[in-house]
């Protein structure tokens, strides 16, 4: 009779449930559980419910009646709302209960309320019996995801715009301090400071700091050297009186269309009392113009040396800036970044084709690693090599030779471009690289049949190739046999899977993050190359073509089982650590420090610090399928 | 074993009690008494609640027993009790006490309530437990006196709260609404200083001493 009256409170409560999502959807059978286990406890208007100094939260509420009020805690705002309340049906916390962290949010009630409570392990046992339920938390821990990006667009959005359009103030356009001169200051001391600063223009101003007269370069030619000006006499005599300015509330748009109509090539920037702020050149008007995608495409194209391509180089990383204020995603910018960085290369190819005589060979540039998996962030090493067969009746070591001298200036200038020189010497200028398919076939293969520590090493690096120039049907054919000889040796696969374990996501038993030395967290080494490692092998072990590790997730889950929503889950971490890597390399390259993909989670607001757990956990989910496929 | 003897006297020539039910009572009596001074979260109060015949507590009779435990300020579905008196209405108080132990038992009315129940006690099982008693009848307005400043039915509190269960007048149905107006008193009552089954006690003797005034 307990059981009676259990069976009736149980249904009560599930009545109650029903009428609401997820719960209405939720298996049968999951429901029962959650109404068994959930507890009903009343909390008074005014008192705390759950709050981030309670620490790791001990159960998942469920609002029964009454209001609860979230709001956020601490300086910075994580999430779109500073507050929301929830009423009946509406559960709270999940991200925190999730990842076993204490929540970011401090639930109150504002009414008289009732709540269901369900213990950590029951909501946790719940997640894994009801794939309803499952869903609705991912599906909500990846809305979180999508606030993070929106926040990061904000972040970036303000620079960007700054940098980006035509319709920036020249007072936000102007970042030196003007330099300037009083009109009796002696020539030669004005000119001397203009050289040392490499200016183009110099000021001159009276008492009051407003402008009264410039001095230009092109002046120079014809008012002091043909003129023989006396050098020791005041600029005042030299300069040109009434120079063109424009108030600091001006746009880029109108400094433009005042130069064009003046054809000067500075403007004078000054405040309302008319004092002067700062100048303005063609140049940096220029630089706000040039950088949109389909430019850089055509400057690539059409550069006829690397000069042409070094300014391209630096436009990618002002582009890369852009997109990812204009808030696309990871996966699509690192895209960008490689098309373009492909573009660029095989520009470079192309131009060192002109110098080098390479009749008589057909070959196919590779690109391994990173940029061989579409994966380049904005500070990528070199990592290349080449594949030939010679045409005809030449020998294949004098083509190699004409290669290798080929492929050392396509190196060098690549270097030159901003792709470093890889320090291991994985370069398609090195004779190791650059070799047949058949050489290339034996060194993959013996690899596969000796898998000591180096040739893991190099399967980690040179497995991830494809082609960036030349012939295709070399990677086809590469690509091909390798899935074959891999997919045939399990011995191998076991101990890539092996080796892929070593590593695990950084997560602490009881601190959130397990940190280095130096208090960081490598986004490289305990981030991407947990999801990249076991995604070579799903790739290996079910044939997938694809280079790419979104691709190769992808394309591999059916065929290991993954339903759409955790493969679904799993990407979105992988990208959150790849955005997290490219904005820490944009933050270290504007202030030109060290190493790039190392994080303070410290330094990241509670929102971003939550989904890295997570995407932490999905790599943990990933290594744990990995474990169990190969008894590890 | 002097209860055990008194209770088959008193049930004369009546058909035994079940095993099951013997046990069952053989297991309250040697419950030691619950402490009745311990706070609120630290203490088990069970809510008790009747179905009968009608509302006259001498003609009626008792057809239901409801009970749901609250255990340090929660209900949990699995710590509850419904029976029906018929057939075998020994059975279903003993079960009820094996729910209840000695622990402070919660009603909505006592003197209809406690009345009901200790009547068929008596008759059924030849002996009266003896309980601390407490009534929402009285606390609920003396502590609430914003929402309603004098005893009021229970349908007047559960809208007052807001509060709704599965089946009105049902023993176990209002008990479910008891049981959540309970909860909101033991959040009220240490705002009075009331902060143990004695104290509810104590606070809702003095109420009703007031009252009389």
């Amino acid at each position: 009779m307990t059981t009676e009256a259990a069976n009736l409170l149980v249904g009560a409560s599930t009545d109650f449930l029903r009428n609401f999502s997820p719960f209405n959807r939720m298996e049968a059978e999951a429901l029962a559980f959650l109404a068994e286990r959930a507890v009903l406890a009343f909390h008074p208007r005014g008192s705390d419910i759950l709050t981030p100094e309670m620490g790791v939260p001990r159960h998942f509420y469920i609002v029964q009646r009454g209001k609860v009020q979230a709001s956020q805690t601490g300086s910075t705002t994580v999430t779109e709302y500073a507050s929301m309340t929830l009423g009946p049906g509406e559960c709270f916390p999940i991200g925190a209960i999730s990842a076993r962290r204490p929540s970011t949010n401090a639930y109150v009630a504002v009414e008289d309320s009732f709540c269901f409570q369900l213990g950590a392990d029951d909501f946790l046992h719940l997640m894994q019996m009801s794939p309803v339920f499952h869903l609705f938390c991912t599906q909500y821990i990846a809305s979180l995801l999508n606030q993070s990006r929106q926040q990061l667009q904000t972040t970036f959005a303000q620079r960007a715009a700054e940098q980006q359009t035509m319709t920036t103030s020249l007072g936000k356009l102007v970042k030196k301090d003007p330099v300037f001169v009083t009109a009796d200051t002696p020539t030669r001391s004005a000119l001397e400071r203009m050289n040392e600063l490499r200016l183009g223009c110099m000021v001159v101003v009276d008492d009051e700091r407003r402008p009264v007269g410039v001095v230009t370069q092109s002046d120079l030619l014809p008012r002091v050297i043909l003129a023989a000006f006396d050098l020791a006499r005041p600029i005042g005599e030299l300069m040109t009186a009434n120079p063109h300015q424009l108030p600091t509330t001006a746009s880029a748009y109108d400094a433009a269309l005042e130069m064009a109509t003046h054809g000067v090539r500075h403007l004078l920037v000054v405040d309302s009392d008319g004092i002067l702020k700062g100048v303005v050149s063609e140049r940096d008007l220029f630089t706000l113009q040039r950088i949109s995608l389909r430019q850089i495409r055509a400057g690539i194209e059409n550069a006829a040396d690397i000069q042409a391509l070094q300014r391209a180089s630096t436009d990618i990383r002002q582009l890369a800036l852009n997109l990812i204020a204009q808030g696309i995603g990871a996966e699509q910018l690192t895209q960008f970044i490689s098309a373009l960085n492909d573009a660029l290369t095989r520009r470079i190819i192309v131009l060192a084709r002109e110098r080098h005589d390479l009749l008589g060979i057909d070959f196919a540039w590779f690109a391994f690693g990173s940029e061989g998996r579409h994966e380049q962030t904005l500070s990528t090493d070199q990592d290349n090599g080449i594949v030939f067969r010679v045409v005809g009746s030449g020998q294949v070591d004098e083509a190699r030779r004409r290669l290798l001298a080929f492929a050392r200036t396509v190196n060098d200038d690549l270097a030159a471009c901003g792709f470093p020189l890889c320090k291991g010497n994985i370069m398609a200028s090195n004779p190791d690289l650059c070799l047949t398919l058949d050489e290339w076939k034996s060194r993959f293969g013996d690899w596969i049949r000796e898998p000591d520590p180096q040739a893991l090493l190099n399967a980690s690096i040179f497995f991830d190739f494809r082609v960036l120039y030349g012939n295709e049907r070399f990677g086809d054919q590469l690509r091909t046999w390798l899935n074959k000889a891999a997919k045939g040796n399990s011995t191998f696969q076991r101990m890539m899977a092996a080796n892929a374990l070593k590593v695990l996501p950084p997560l602490g038993r009881i601190r959130d993050f397990v940190l280095e030395e130096d208090g960081s967290i490598d986004l490289k080494k305990s981030g991407a190359r947990l999801f990249v490692d076991v995604a070579r092998i799903l790739a290996l072990r079910t044939g997938v073509d694809s280079s790419s590790t979104v691709q190769r997730l992808r394309q591999a889950s059916t065929k290991i089982g993954f339903t759409p929503e955790e493969i679904a889950a799993i990407i979105d971490g992988f990208n959150f650590i790849q955005l997290l890597r490219l904005r820490s390399q944009h933050l270290e390259t504007e202030h030109d420090t060290g190493d790039d993909n190392r994080v303070d989670p410290e330094s990241l607001n509670e929102l971003d610090r939550r989904i890295l757990k997570e995407a932490f956990r999905q790599a943990r989910k990933l290594q744990l399928r990995l474990k169990l496929d190969y008894q590890l | 074993m002097s209860w055990l003897s008194r209770l088959k006297a008193a049930r004369g020539g009546a058909p035994a009690l079940g095993k099951q039910a013997e046990q069952t009572l053989r297991d309250w009596h040697a419950l030691p008494d619950a402490a009745r001074d311990r706070p609120h979260f630290e203490s088990r109060y069970v809510v008790v609640n009747t179905e009968a015949t009608g509302l006259d507590r001498d003609r009626d009779r008792l057809i239901a027993v409801g009970a749901i435990g609250v255990d340090g300020g929660l209900l949990h579905a699995a710590d509850a009790y419904y029976a029906k008196l018929d057939p075998a209405a020994a059975d279903a108080l003993a079960g009820l006490l094996g729910l209840t132990g000695k622990n402070p038992l919660v009603v909505f009315n006592a003197s209809f309530n406690r009345n009901m129940l200790e009547r068929a006690f008596q008759e059924h099982l030849g002996l009266v437990p003896e309980f601390l008693w407490i009534d929402l009848y009285f606390l609920l307005p003396s502590l609430f006196p914003e929402k309603l400043d004098r005893p009021g039915r229970l349908g007047d509190w559960m809208a007052a709260f807001g509060i709704e269960t599965f089946q009105r007048h049902h023993a176990l149905g209002d008990a479910w609404a008891i049981a959540q107006l309970f909860l909101a008193v033991q959040a009220r009552a240490p705002s009075f200083g009331v902060n143990s089954p004695e104290g509810l006690a104590e606070h809702q003797h003095a109420y009703r001493q007031k009252l009389k005034v």
